[in-house]
This record gives C-alpha cells, structure tokens and sequence, in this order.
C-alpha cells in the first residue's frame, strides 16, 4: 500500500458532478453504492456508512437529518481542518447526496468552537453552491431540497462522540446517550439521523463519481479507500498524508520525515501506543485503528510525561455521567503521579490499576472511557521496567 | 456602551428561536459580547426556553468556553495537549504568564486580557499554538508571543 491522494489531490471533480449523477440515480441505488464501496466511517468507530445510510432510508419518522461531525478533538487531529479549509464544497455535496439517498432536506454541521475561524470559509461554500442550485430549494431542477445549517460547538472534545453531539445540538449538556435506539432511528430531536464525519461526507462524491468498484481497489481487504493522518510530533514534515488504509505506519513515518522514533501514538491519546518494534504492523480496522491523529516521540521524550498529559487531557475531559470514567481517570492519573514518584515500585502494587483499567473499558458508557486507560496500559506495560519485571500484567 | 443581558437574550432568541435545540446557539451570542454568562441572562434564557435556571446552569458548566465569572476583552487559549506541549508550550505559558503578570485561568487586573489552557485546538503541525479570541497564532515563540499580547487593546 501506498500514498494516494485522492480526497486531497490538487485536481478535484467539478462541483455538482457527483450530485448530478446521484439525482439521476435512484436514492437505494446511492446507498447501494455507499454501502458495497464498504467505506467504514473516518471518524474512528468506523462503523460502515453505507449500512448506516440503509438504516436512516429504512427508518420511520419525519425530518431525516444529515449532521456532519465537525467536532474533531482528538489530541493530535487535524484533517478535517485542512478538509473544511479547503474541501468544503465537496463536503457539503457528499452531505448533499446523503440527503437524497436516505430521505433528508436538512443538514447540520456541528463545527468545534475551537475553529471559529472556518465559519466564513463554510459559509462562502454554502452560499456559492445555493447560487449555483446545487443547495437549497429544487436542486437542479428536480424537486429535491436540501440545506445546511452551520452551528458551533462551546468546547467539549465528548461532544465529538455522536449522541453527545446531538445533546448539544439540542441545546444540553454534551452527555452521551443510551444505545439504543440508535440515532438512525431516534437522533436530533428524534428525529431518524445521520452523523458521519468530515472526511466520511468528502468521500462520497468521489465514489458515486468513480464507482463502489474503484473504492474497493483502493486499500486492503474490507479497509477500502484511502484515509488521511494528522502526522504531529517528533517528525521533520508534520502535517495531513492521505494514504491507502492497509499502509504500514512505517510509510506513514517515512513520508513525514521521522528519524528517530521511540514510540508512536496512533488514534491519539485513545488510540495506540506502540514502539519502534512496530513500525510494520498496518494501518487497518483489523490492526491498528486508523483514526486521524499520529504523533511521534523520539527518544529524549519520557514517556510518562506523555501518559501524564494525556491522563490529564481524558481527566479534563470526562464528562462525569458515568462513574468508572469520572473517577477511574483520576486514579489512573494519581497512579502515574505514584509510579514517577516512586511511591509505587512493582508490578505487585500495580495490579488493582490493571484492574480498574479493564472495569473502565467494560464499565463505561461510552468511548472515551473505553479507551482512555489504553494509553496506561500501554505505556506502562511497554516502556517502563520495575525490579520485579517490565510492568504490566 | 453595551447592551443589557436581557437584551442581549431578546436578539439571540429572535435569531436562534427559543426552542430547546436554541440554547447553544444563545448562549454563545451572550459569551461572545459580554465574555461571560451573567445571572441575569441565565434568568432570561430559562424563561425564553422555558426551563428552569439550573437547568441552563448547568449546560454552562459543561462546556469549556462558556464562563459565568466575567473574563477580559480578549480571550487568550493556550493549547497544553501532547504536541504543542512536546514543542514547548510550557515554556509559551511561563512567557505569558510573566508578561501579564497573572497564571491561566486568571484575567489582568485592567479586564485586557484573560489566559486559559485548553485542550487540543487541532494545530497541532503548527505547535505550539493558541487561539486569541477567534484567531488561531501558530508556531509560537516566547518573543512572538509577547508582540501578539502587546498589539491586544
């Protein structure tokens, strides 16, 4: 596998291209596109797009919704903001053509506060396209209507999960929901809804343009197409690679100019850590999750100043509904504190922690503290001896 | 001369409608031009949206760019996720804090400028970076930085 750039290529399909052909296609034959292209969604989970669009098509209920997640906070993530700096015109088409496969005239764009500063930008894009009639009322001169409404964020990086996303749009606490029912269902004010990510909607148009075919070729067995890296850190040339999933994080690395590696986070501060050791296992659902974010640590970093700071990051961030996370993160943090202060020495000492790690990944309600004691288990067990052995269980 | 709390509601609510869903989108308008979140906005909010005051209390408390204590004219957000700091973010605070005189989550005894840290602002290939008010300053340097504080009114 290789660098690919298509959603970032310097030449782009013509704006309304991709719309055009799908109002021209029957709105099952769009979702059937979507789904056998086996696209998995770019905002982490990974849950398929496709299948999630059928569910939407398929379910009861007035005012479909099509909401974008803007809401990038991954520590380490930037790709949807180079996508909504420059793509947002094929955004909103790909959010456009989602509208129509399952039934929906009205999108959302849930933009974080953190980037106020792309406002003007998605306004421009949406204003252009509604000149153009490739927005608003009887696109093209069909009777399909389709609008996107742009609304912000207040801080939150849980309001990146999607039923937390939609408390927020509702106006409430950014507190995640009980699944199910499932947003497709019963999402923005019940409503059957769709969140996909930034880099999900730009996608799209490319492959209703070029075919479900053409996708599948593009990366490695089920992880088709490719998928952009917010590569940060230790590295000569960081910055958004766009390569074919299935590619090793040593090509990542090498692209971006990484001489002296002695760990990499891969999925930020939830995802990944892994050491020099690991540069070929591969960028995949089946290996290691492709969120966006790659951050790289050279050899003079300590480690435990990494898992401090993301210790404190999920501590800050934890939304406080569900026990294991809001305490289990302190006592994770507490613990690092302890190991760095010497106050805990063996492995012995350290095992009621793995403990908790697994209660916070079983017991939490939903991702973020699913994943927030991977980056404890990880560093701990791979980066820090104690007299009785390499710590860990 | 600015505008009154209630006032301030009155306008949102008419741009944003009064429905639960508008909330957000109120609250934001009175944060941005009064910098903070005033008792008497959080009373007009409740009885526009019609729920109680705690309840718009507490949507305040959970998101990190709201504030119910008044802040300064301008809104300094220092990113203290791994790569800025990795890229010297700390040494970015130390320089701030030293040149205003105040630690972050503090505001200059004139009301010019508020500090905060913040978690990852997504500039992470240009760290180490804040956002000032809207604007986002990247590769930050100590010297850099104080021009940036200085040119704030």
């Amino acid at each position: 596998m290789s660098e690919k750039l298509i959603l970032t290529a310097a030449e782009q399909p013509e704006a309304g291209a991709a719309l055009k052909k799908s109002l021209e296609m029957t709105k099952a034959d769009v979702v059937f596109e979507v789904r056998e292209s086996n696209m998995r969604g770019r905002g982490g989970a990974g849950f398929p797009t496709g299948v999630k669009w059928n569910l939407a098509g398929a379910a009861s209920g007035a005012n479909k919704m099509v909401i974008c997640n803007a809401d990038e906070g991954e520590p380490g993530t930037f790709k949807d903001r180079l996508l909504l700096e420059k793509y947002a015109s094929i955004l909103l088409e790909g959010m456009t053509i989602g509208g129509y496969g399952i039934g929906s005239s009205q999108g959302i764009i849930y933009l974080r506060a953190e980037y106020p500063y792309l406002v003007p930008v998605l306004m421009k894009a949406r204003e252009e396209l509604v000149s153009r009639n490739l927005l608003g009322e009887g696109i093209l001169g069909t009777d399909f209507n389709f609008d996107v409404e742009i609304r912000m964020g207040a801080g939150a990086y849980i309001c990146g999960e999607e039923t937390s996303l939609i408390e927020s749009l509702e106006g409430k606490r950014g507190e995640p929901r009980n699944k199910p029912p499932y947003p497709v269902n019963s999402g923005y004010l019940d409503r059957p809804t769709v969140v996909n990510n930034v880099e999900t909607f730009v996608s799209v148009p490319h492959i209703i343009l070029n075919g479900f075919e053409w996708f599948q070729d593009l990366g490695i067995g089920n992880c088709t197409g490719t998928k952009l890296f917010s590569i940060s850190g230790d590295v000569e040339n960081p910055g958004v690679y766009e390569f074919q999933m299935g590619s090793t994080i040593g090509e990542l690395l090498e692209a971006a100019g990484a001489k002296d590696v002695q760990a990499v986070q891969v999925g930020g501060a939830s995802g990944t850590t892994i050491k020099a050791d690991e540069l070929d296992r591969k960028l995949s659902f089946e290996d290691l999750p492709p969120g966006g974010s790659v951050i790289v640590f050279n050899s003079s970093r300590n480690m435990m100043d990494v898992l401090e700071n993301f210790l404190e990051f999920f501590v800050h961030e934890s939304c406080g509904q569900c026990a294991p996370c809001r305490e289990g993160n302190v006592r994770l943090l507490d613990t690092a504190r302890a190991i760095r202060g010497g106050k805990i020495m063996s492995r012995e000492e350290l095992k009621p922690f793995f403990m908790l790690a697994e209660v916070m990944k079983l017991g939490s309600k939903c991702g973020l503290g699913q994943t927030s004691p991977n980056c404890f288990v990880d560093i701990i067990t791979k980066f820090i001896d104690f007299p009785d052995g390499k710590g860990g269980m | 001369m600015s505008r009154k709390p209630e006032d301030i509601v009155s306008a949102a609510v008419v741009k944003h409608g009064s429905g639960r869903e508008a909330v957000i989108g109120i609250l934001t308008d009175v944060n941005r031009e009064l910098g903070y979140i005033p008792e008497e906005a959080i009373k007009a909010i409740a009885k526009a949206v019609d729920v109680s005051n705690a309840e718009i209390y507490s949507v305040i408390s959970f998101y990190s760019f709201f504030s119910i204590e008044p802040r300064g004219r301008n809104i300094v957000r220092l990113c203290n996720t791994i790569s800025c700091e990795m890229n010297g973010s700390s040494d970015i605070l130390d320089a701030i804090e030293k040149e205003l005189g105040i630690k972050a989550g503090e505001t200059t005894a004139d009301d010019r400028i508020t500090l905060e840290t913040t978690s990852c602002i997504g500039l992470c290939d240009e760290s180490p970076a804040m956002l000032v008010n809207d604007t986002p300053h990247t590769r930050l340097t100590p010297e850099e930085t104080r021009r940036i504080l200085a040119g704030l009114e």
